[in-house]
C-alpha cells in the first residue's frame, strides 16, 4: 500500500469514509500550488483530538481550516499534509435572544448563521467576503471584517470566547460567554488573526446586534479622486453614523463604473436614516459630487453582497490583492500613489477604501497574457510597503501566486515584537505541528 | 538587606486581610535603593514607613500590603532602568497608576518596589483628524475626555472612578464603566501601546493604525493586570461626541420590574448607550447622603441613556417609557438638560461614596450573567445575604449582566468576615453557573484568585500560566495575582 492511501485508511479510521474529502475535491485546498495529502472533516472535538494526535505522531503538517476562503493567505507552505476543516462541526450550540449573544461551533457558515438570528431580529454585524461559504471559525481565525467594521469593529471586538484544541490535543477555554468578561488573561486575542497557528478553534461566543429597522445605501461618484476622499473624511469626522463608508477607485460593484464613489451605508431607526440621507446629500453637494444614488429593497442587497465580495470575484486569472493599514489622514496620498503605479503599469490597478478604518485594498488583475510579471509586481509592492510603513501603516498581501509570494514577505516586518511572538508560537505549539512556517517571519 | 526574596510565604487569610512579610525599614544606603535614586533622585523614592503606607492597598482598602520602596520615574527608559535593577537584586515590582482599583491588584504581596507612575501624566499628542491620542499611563481618565470635549470629542471608557483612575490602571485591567453596553471596554479603544517588558526591553505593539501584522499583543497585554510589563504611552480612540443625548430615570416596585425593563428594551432592538439599575438599599443610602428625591420605599430605579443621532431618539425614549409604563413604574424623570443629566450620573456614580455610611467595611463583587439570568441571581443574592445575614447592596450595569454585590460589614469583627468569605463565595458560584463570569471590570487581582476555577480548569489555567511564563519568565512582575493556589482548589473542594 503507497504511503497515502495508508494515511487514508489511518485517517478514516477515526472520522470514516464520510470525514475524508473524495481525491477529486482536494485540488480547493491547494495552497501555492501544492496539494494536501488528505482533508480531514471531523465531526467532533473528540476526533479533532484523534486526528491531531495521529498527525503529532507521523510528524504530518496540519492546516486547520474552515471552508477554506483564505488559505491562501500566508507565506508559501514548505509542505501541506492535511486540511483539517472544521466544516462538519456546524451547530447553534447556545442562543438566548434576548442575551444578544450566541455560542456556535466553528464550522457553521456565516450564511446560515445569519439567517437562524434573523428569525429573532438579529445578526452578527461581520460582512466578509463570501458569506454563503465562510465560516465563523475561519473568520475568528483569521480576524476577518468587512465593510460595517466602521460602525460595529471587527472580529476582534465581537469575539468574547472560545474553545481551542491544542496540538497536544488538550482543549482548552478563553473568554466566556457574556459581553464583559476581565477573568484572566484575554487569550481571545492571541487566537483571533492568528491563522490556524497556535490551535484548532472549535467553539465561538459572538456579541450579536439588532437588525436594524430600515438600511439604506447611498452611492455618490465624482469626478475625481479628491472629492471624494473629502467627502468622506467629512463624514467620517462628523456626528453621522454610517454602518460602511468605502471609497472605489477605478472601478465599483456591480457597476464597474470608472469613477471615484463612494458607497454609504446607513442603518438604524427609520428618521435616524432619513436625517443621515440628507446630511450626506449635503456634505456632498457641498463637495461637487458628480451623482447622487439612494438604493434600498432588491437593488441595495445586490450592491451590498457585491461589495462585501469585491474584489475576490471568483475568476481563476491571476489577481493580486495586498491591503494597506493606515491612519485616515493618510488613505488620499496612498491612494494617489496606487494611480501614479496605475499610469505606469500594463495591468489593471483598482483600489477600494475603508475610509473610516483607514484601510486600503489594492488590486492587480487583467495581466497582459494572462502572466504575472513577478519582478515587477513584486518590486511596486515594495514601494507601496514603504509608502504605508513611512506613515506608520503597513501592507500585508493578501493573494498572490506562488512565485511571487517568493519575492516578497507577504506579512512585512513585525519589529522587535517578533522574538515575544516566536515564543508565542514555540510554547503554544510546542511540536511544530500547525500551519508551520505561513504566519509572520516564517512562525 | 531588607527585602524578602520575591518567593517569600504570603501570609492571607480574611481575618488578616493583611499580607505580611518581614519588614525591617530599608536604608538609604542600601544598595538597592541607592541605585532607585540615581535613576529618579532621591526626592523621588519613598522608604519612611508612614509614607509608604499610602501605597499599601487600592480601591479594595480590605486588603493591604506594605512596599519596601516607591520610586516616581517620569519615562520609559527610567522605567526600564528601574526594571534592570529590580531584576539584579531579585526584588518584586508593581506598577501602581492611581490606585484606585478593585481588586487588589498593585499590592506589593510579598514586599518590594511599587513603580508609581504619577507623574508620567501627560497627554503627549492629540489628533483629532485621526480620532486618536498618545498618553502617558497617569493621565486621569477624564482628563483626556477634558481635553478635547471643546472640539466634540471624548474618550469612551469611563469607569466610575474616572476622576481619579489612570489610562494606565485601565489598561492594566481592561475597565469597563456604564457605558460599554454600547461602546465596549477599554481594549476595544487601544490602538496601540508602548511597555517596558519585565526584562527592561522598551517594546511597542500596534500602533496608530487599526490592524499591525502578527499576533495581537497589545491585546493580550491589555487586561494582564500588570504582570506583563508596564505599559508606559497609549494610542487610544477618541470618539466623536453624540449629537443628542436622551436619560431617563424610572422608579421601580421590584428589582423583578426593572429586570424585566432591561429585556424588553433589548428585544425591542434598542441598544441604549447605558442601562443601570440600583436596588432599594443603593436608592435608600444615595438619598440619605445626597438628597436626590429618589423614594425610600422604591425596590429599584434604573437609567436608560440613548446617545447618537437626535433624529430618532425622541421616538426611542417613548418606546422606553411605554415599557416602563408596562412594567409598573412609579415615576419617570427625563434629563431635560445636560445639567439635569449630569446630576443623574451624579447620583449613580456617587452611590459607592454612600456606603461608607452603612458599614465600616465593603467588599464590591464584580460577576457578570447573562442578561437574562439577572432577576434569578439577584434573588439568589438576597437569599445569600439571608442566609448568612451580611446586608447586601446592588448597584449596577444591568445592560450587560455586570453586577456590583456591594457586601457591608466590619473588619474587626471575625466572625463577620467568616460569614462574609462564604458569601463572596457564593455569589460568585452563582454568576458561573449561571453561565457568567466573575470578573467584568475589577480584575482578579488578589481579591478573586481562590474563584478562578469556578469558571477555568486547570487546563485553561495552565495556557494563562505559559503565557506568563513569556512574557514574564522570573515571576518578579506583580508576583501573586490572578492564579490559583493549591488552597484555592482545597477551599473550593476541588
Amino acid at each position: 500500500m503507497s504511503n497515502s492511501n495508508q494515511l487514508r485508511e489511518d485517517l478514516i479510521q477515526i472520522v470514516g469514509e464520510a470525514g475524508i474529502l473524495p481525491d477529486d475535491r482536494l485540488n480547493r485546498y491547494t495552497i501555492d500550488g501544492i496539494g494536501p495529502q488528505a482533508v480531514v472533516l471531523p465531526r467532533s472535538t473528540h476526533e479533532i483530538q484523534e486526528v491531531l494526535g495521529y498527525a503529532a505522531d507521523s510528524k504530518l503538517v496540519v492546516i486547520p481550516a474552515g471552508s477554506g476562503t483564505k488559505l491562501g493567505v500566508g507565506n508559501p507552505p514548505e509542505e501541506v499534509d492535511l486540511v483539517l476543516s472544521t466544516s462538519r462541526l456546524d451547530q447553534v450550540l447556545e442562543y438566548e435572544p434576548a442575551d444578544l449573544t450566541v455560542t456556535v461551533e466553528a464550522g457553521i457558515r456565516l450564511a446560515a448563521l445569519q439567517a437562524k438570528l434573523a428569525e429573532h431580529g438579529q445578526y452578527l454585524s461581520l460582512d466578509p467576503p463570501y458569506a454563503d461559504r465562510c465560516t465563523i471559525g475561519g473568520i475568528t481565525a483569521t480576524n476577518a471584517s468587512g465593510p460595517s467594521r466602521l460602525r460595529f469593529g471587527g472580529a476582534r471586538d465581537l469575539v468574547l470566547g472560545m474553545r481551542v484544541v491544542q496540538s497536544s490535543g488538550t482543549v482548552v477555554k478563553s473568554g466566556g460567554k457574556v459581553v464583559k468578561n476581565v477573568a484572566g488573561y484575554d487569550l481571545n486575542k492571541l487566537y483571533l488573526g492568528s491563522f490556524g497557528t497556535l490551535g484548532v478553534i472549535t467553539e465561538v461566543s459572538l456579541k450579536l446586534q439588532p437588525l436594524p429597522e430600515s438600511e439604506r445605501t447611498i452611492l455618490l461618484t465624482f469626478a475625481n479622486i479628491g472629492e471624494a476622499v473629502n467627502v468622506a473624511s467629512e463624514i467620517s469626522g462628523s456626528q453621522l453614523l454610517p454602518t460602511f463608508l468605502n471609497l472605489f477607485v477605478n472601478s465599483a460593484p456591480l457597476t464597474d463604473n470608472p469613477e471615484p464613489c463612494l458607497l454609504i451605508g446607513l442603518d438604524g431607526h427609520p428618521e435616524t436614516v432619513e436625517w443621515q440621507i440628507d446630511s450626506v446629500k449635503t456634505i456632498a453637494q457641498q463637495n461637487g459630487v458628480f451623482s447622487v444614488g439612494v438604493y434600498e429593497g432588491q437593488q441595495q442587497q445586490e450592491l451590498r453582497t457585491s461589495m462585501c465580495t469585491f474584489p475576490e470575484d471568483g475568476s481563476a486569472t491571476p489577481i493580486v490583492i495586498c491591503r494597506a493599514n493606515l491612519r485616515k489622514t493618510d488613505i488620499g496620498d496612498f491612494v494617489n500613489t496606487t494611480l501614479e503605479v496605475n499610469e505606469s503599469v500594463s495591468w489593471r490597478v483598482r483600489a477600494t477604501g475603508l475610509m473610516g478604518n483607514g484601510v486600503v485594498y489594492v488590486i492587480f488583475s487583467d495581466f497582459p497574457d494572462g502572466e504575472v510579471p513577478v519582478q515587477h509586481v513584486a518590486d511596486i509592492l515594495a514601494n507601496l510597503r514603504d509608502a504605508a510603513a513611512n506613515v506608520g501603516g503597513n501592507l500585508i498581501v493578501e493573494s498572490a501566486s506562488a512565485a511571487l509570494k517568493r519575492q516578497i514577505d507577504v506579512w512585512g516586518p513585525v519589529g522587535r515584537s517578533f522574538e515575544l511572538m516566536k515564543a508565542i508560537k514555540t510554547k503554544l505549539d510546542p511540536i511544530g505541528l500547525l500551519n508551520v512556517g505561513r504566519f509572520v517571519g516564517g512562525i | 538587606m531588607g527585602l524578602l526574596a520575591h518567593n517569600a510565604p504570603i501570609v492571607f487569610t480574611f481575618h488578616a486581610l493583611r499580607f505580611t512579610h518581614e519588614v525591617s525599614p530599608m536604608k538609604e544606603n542600601d544598595p538597592l535603593i541607592s541605585e532607585l535614586a540615581n535613576i529618579v533622585g532621591s526626592e523621588h523614592v519613598i522608604t519612611d514607613p508612614t509614607s509608604l503606607s499610602v501605597y499599601e492597598c487600592d480601591g479594595a482598602t480590605v486588603f493591604k500590603a506594605l512596599p519596601d520602596v516607591v520610586v516616581f520615574p517620569t519615562n520609559a527608559q527610567e522605567i526600564s532602568a528601574i526594571v534592570k535593577v529590580a531584576n539584579k537584586h531579585n526584588v518584586p515590582f508593581v506598577a501602581r497608576g492611581a490606585g484606585t482599583g478593585l481588586s487588589g491588584g498593585m499590592l506589593t504581596v510579598n514586599g518590594g518596589i511599587i513603580i508609581a507612575l504619577n507623574r508620567m501624566n501627560r497627554i503627549l499628542e492629540i489628533d483629532l483628524a485621526n480620532q486618536q491620542a498618545v498618553v502617558e499611563p497617569g493621565v486621569v481618565n477624564l482628563w483626556l475626555t477634558q481635553a478635547v470635549q471643546d472640539d466634540g470629542y471624548y474618550y469612551a471608557p469611563d469607569p466610575s472612578s474616572q476622576q481619579a483612575c489612570s489610562i494606565g490602571g485601565n489598561i492594566a485591567e481592561n475597565s469597563g464603566g456604564p457605558h460599554t453596553l454600547k461602546y465596549g471596554v477599554t481594549s476595544n479603544h487601544v490602538l496601540g501601546l508602548e511597555v517596558v517588558l519585565t526584562d527592561g526591553e522598551i517594546v511597542e505593539f500596534g500602533g496608530t493604525v487599526e490592524e499591525t501584522p502578527g499576533y495581537d499583543i497589545r491585546g493580550v497585554m491589555i487586561g494582564s493586570e500588570g504582570t506583563f510589563g508596564i505599559v508606559t504611552k497609549a494610542v487610544v480612540r477618541l470618539l466623536r461626541k453624540p449629537e443628542g443625548y436622551q436619560t431617563l430615570l424610572g422608579v421601580f416596585e421590584t428589582i423583578d420590574d426593572a429586570s424585566n425593563v432591561v429585556s424588553s428594551i433589548i428585544a425591542k432592538g434598542i441598544i441604549p448607550a447605558a442601562l443601570e439599575m440600583m436596588d432599594h438599599f443603593v436608592i435608600r443610602a444615595v438619598e440619605e447622603a445626597f438628597h436626590w428625591g429618589f423614594p425610600l420605599d422604591a425596590g429599584a430605579v434604573l437609567i436608560v441613556e440613548l446617545d447618537g443621532i437626535k433624529a430618532g431618539m425622541q421616538q426611542q425614549a417613548e418606546q422606553i417609557t411605554e415599557i416602563f409604563n408596562e412594567n409598573n413604574c412609579r415615576e419617570t424623570r427625563y434629563a431635560k438638560d445636560e445639567e439635569d443629566r449630569q446630576q443623574i450620573w451624579k447620583s449613580r456614580k456617587s452611590a459607592f461614596g454612600s456606603f461608607g455610611r452603612l458599614a465600616p467595611n465593603y467588599i464590591t463583587q464584580d460577576g457578570v450573567v447573562p442578561r437574562t439570568q439577572l432577576p434569578k441571581v439577584l434573588r439568589r443574592i438576597t437569599e445569600i445575604s439571608e442566609k448568612y445575614d451580611i446586608p447586601i447592596a446592588n448597584v449596577f450595569h444591568a445592560g450587560d449582566g455586570n453586577i456590583h454585590p456591594i457586601v457591608l460589614f466590619d473588619e474587626r469583627d471575625a466572625d463577620q468576615c467568616e460569614r462574609v468569605e462564604a458569601v463572596n463565595m457564593e455569589i460568585l458560584s452563582a454568576c458561573a453557573e449561571a453561565g457568567g463570569t466573575i470578573t467584568g471590570e475589577h480584575g482578579i487581582g488578589v481579591e478573586k484568585m481562590d474563584y478562578m476555577p469556578l469558571i477555568f480548569s486547570p487546563e485553561d489555567i495552565a495556557v494563562m500560566a505559559t503565557v506568563k511564563d513569556i512574557f514574564n519568565p522570573s515571576g518578579l512582575c506583580n508576583p501573586g495575582k490572578i492564579f490559583p493556589t493549591a488552597e484555592s482548589y482545597a477551599k473550593l473542594g476541588l
